[in-house]
C-alpha cells in the first residue's frame, strides 16, 4: 500500500511535468502575444509543482 | 473598511473594462484586475499571494486537461465516430430512440470533463450532421447542440460551478450526483424533443455519407474498455475505500486514456493530440489559473467580503425572483469566476437560511453553463457555431431559438432552489 501511494504521488509530479513541458512547446510555437502571456501564467503552478517548491 | 474594500473592488472593475476595451482577453483582462487590486492594496506586487491564488483550482486543472485528453484519445481512435455511426444505423427508423441516445452520447463528454465546449469540439459535429438529416433546422441544430453541450457541462460527475462554489465554502464535493443527474437529463431532454421532435425520419444513406468513416476493426468492446477502466477505478475506490489507494480522477484519467491507446485499431499521435489539448484549454484553465489569484487578491484586501456582505443581506425572495436572471447573465461575463464569486456567498446565505445546500448549489449549477451563450464571452456559443458552419444571425436566429428551452430550464431550477429542502431525499 505504501509503495502504492509513492508511485501514484510520483505519477502525479509525472503527469505535472509533462502538462509543463507541452506548455512550454506551445509557448515556443505561438505566434500570438496574449496566448503566449496566458501560457506563461498557467505554467507557473505546474512548474512550481514539479520542482517541489509548493 | 468598507471605504477602502470597495475602492479596491472600483479599481479591479475599472482595470477589467479598460483592459476589455483595449481588445486584452476575459482571462489576462482578469488577472489586469488582480494586479490593479493588489498593486494598490499592498503598494507592491504580493507575489506570494498570486502564487498561492493559482494553485487554488489546481487540481480542477488537473481533472480538467486529463479528462478532455481522454475524450480527445477516444476521438482520434474512431470510437466517437463508431458510436454515432453505430446508433444512427441501427435506430434511424425509430426517430424518438435515435434523439434519446443522441442526448446520452451528447451528456457523456461534458460530464466526464465538465466543459460544454468539450462537447461541442468532440460530438458536436457528428450529433449536428444526424440531427440535420432528420430535418432539423440549422437554426434548431446549433440551439440543440448547445443546450446539451451546456447540460452536459452541469451533468456529474464533475460539475465545474460546483466544485469551484463548494471549495471556496469549506462544502464536500459529494451528495451532488443525483441532482444534478435529474436537472442535467431532464434538461437536455427537454432541449432535443422541444427543438427535435418534429422532422422526418433519418436518411440512412446520406447521415452515413456525411459521417466520416469509423476504423474498419473497431467495435464495442474497444469503446467500452477505456470507460470501464475508468468506472472500475472510481467504484473500487468506494467499495474498498480502507485497501485501495487514492488514485484520484486525473491519474484515473490517463490510465483510461492508456487503456484507449492499448486498443486503438490505429497509431495515434500522442504528444499532437496532448498539445491540441492544452491548447484548446487554454481559455478555460486559464481562467481557472487566473480566477484563482483575482479571488486571493479580493479576499485580502476585503473586496471579496464585501460582495459576500452585499449578497447574503439580500432577502430571499428577491433572490428567487432575480437569480435565474443573474446567474446566467454573470457566467457570460464573468465565465467560472461567478461561481467562487457569487457562489459562495449565496451558498452561505442558503445554509444559514435552512435550506438544503446541495439542491441549491445544484440548482445554481445547472443555471450557470446557460449563460454559455451569453455574450461577452459567449464560449460554447461561439464554439457551436463555429464547429457547425452556421450561417444564420448569432442573435436572431441561434440565441432565439434557445430561448424556450432555457426558460423552462431555468424555471426547472428556480423550483428546485424554492423546494430545495423538500428536494432533500435526492442528496441520499
Amino acid at each position: 500500500m505504501t509503495f502504492l501511494n509513492i508511485l501514484i504521488n510520483a505519477s502525479y509530479y509525472v503527469l505535472s511535468a509533462a502538462v509543463s513541458l507541452i506548455l512550454i512547446r506551445n509557448i515556443i510555437k505561438t505566434r500570438d502575444a496574449q496566448e503566449a502571456v496566458l501560457y506563461c501564467i498557467i505554467l507557473m503552478p505546474f512548474l512550481l509543482r514539479v520542482f517541489h517548491i509548493k | 473598511m468598507f471605504v477602502h474594500a470597495g475602492l479596491v473592488l472600483s479599481i479591479m472593475v475599472i482595470a477589467f473594462i479598460v483592459a476589455k476595451w483595449a481588445k486584452v482577453t476575459t482571462e489576462l483582462s482578469m488577472a489586469v484586475a488582480a494586479l490593479a487590486g493588489a498593486l494598490f492594496h499592498t503598494k507592491g506586487i504580493p507575489v506570494r499571494h498570486l502564487v498561492e491564488g493559482s494553485f487554488n483550482y489546481f487540481d480542477v486543472c488537473l481533472i480538467f486537461i486529463t479528462a478532455t485528453f481522454f475524450m480527445n484519445i477516444l476521438k482520434e481512435s474512431g470510437a466517437v465516430t463508431f458510436m454515432v455511426r453505430s446508433i444512427v444505423s441501427r435506430f434511424f427508423k425509430h426517430r424518438y430512440l435515435c434523439l434519446l441516445l443522441l442526448t446520452i452520447v451528447m451528456l457523456v463528454p461534458g460530464a466526464i470533463t465538465g466543459s460544454g465546449a468539450a462537447t461541442v469540439f468532440t460530438v458536436g459535429t457528428l450529433v449536428g450532421t444526424v440531427l440535420t438529416c432528420m430535418g432539423i433546422s440549422p437554426n434548431r441544430t446549433a440551439a440543440i447542440i448547445f443546450l446539451c453541450a451546456a447540460m452536459s457541462a452541469a451533468a456529474p460527475p464533475i460539475n465545474l460551478w460546483a466544485m469551484m462554489a463548494a471549495a471556496g465554502s469549506n462544502m464536500p464535493y459529494v451528495g451532488f450526483t443525483k441532482p444534478l443527474l435529474v436537472l442535467s437529463v431532464v434538461g437536455a431532454l427537454l432541449s432535443m424533443f422541444i427543438l427535435g421532435a418534429r422532422g422526418k425520419q433519418v436518411d440512412l444513406q446520406s447521415a452515413l455519407a456525411e459521417l466520416p468513416e469509423s476504423p474498419t476493426d473497431m467495435n464495442w468492446f474497444k469503446v467500452g474498455l477505456p470507460f470501464f477502466v475508468l468506472f472500475a477505478l472510481v467504484a473500487a475506490g468506494r467499495i474498498w475505500p480502507f485497501s485501495m489507494p487514492i488514485v484520484g480522477l486525473p491519474l484515473m484519467f490517463i490510465l483510461a486514456s492508456i487503456t484507449a491507446l492499448l486498443v486503438s485499431p490505429h497509431k495515434l499521435r500522442v504528444v499532437e493530440i496532448a498539445s491540441e489539448t492544452i491548447h484548446s484549454l487554454i481559455p478555460l484553465v486559464g481562467i481557472m489559473v487566473v480566477v484563482g489569484m483575482l479571488i486571493q487578491i479580493m479576499a485580502l484586501s476585503g473586496a471579496r467580503g464585501l460582495i459576500s456582505l452585499g449578497v447574503v443581506t439580500l432577502p430571499l425572495s428577491v433572490l428567487f425572483v432575480t437569480l435565474w436572471l443573474i446567474l446566467p447573465v454573470s457566467e457570460g461575463l464573468l465565465q467560472y469566476a461567478v461561481a467562487p464569486l457569487l457562489g459562495v456567498p449565496l451558498i452561505l446565505l442558503f445554509n444559514m437560511k435552512g435550506m438544503e445546500p446541495v439542491i441549491a448549489l445544484s440548482a445554481m449549477a445547472t443555471m450557470w453553463p446557460l449563460g454559455d451563450c451569453l455574450p461577452p464571452t459567449a464560449v460554447v456559443g461561439r464554439a457551436t457555431v463555429m464547429e457547425l458552419k452556421f450561417k444564420g444571425s448569432y442573435t436572431k436566429d441561434f440565441l432565439k431559438t434557445c430561448l424556450v428551452p432555457i426558460a423552462l430550464i431555468l424555471l426547472m431550477c428556480t423550483l428546485f432552489l424554492v423546494f430545495s429542502n423538500e428536494l432533500a431525499f435526492l442528496v441520499g
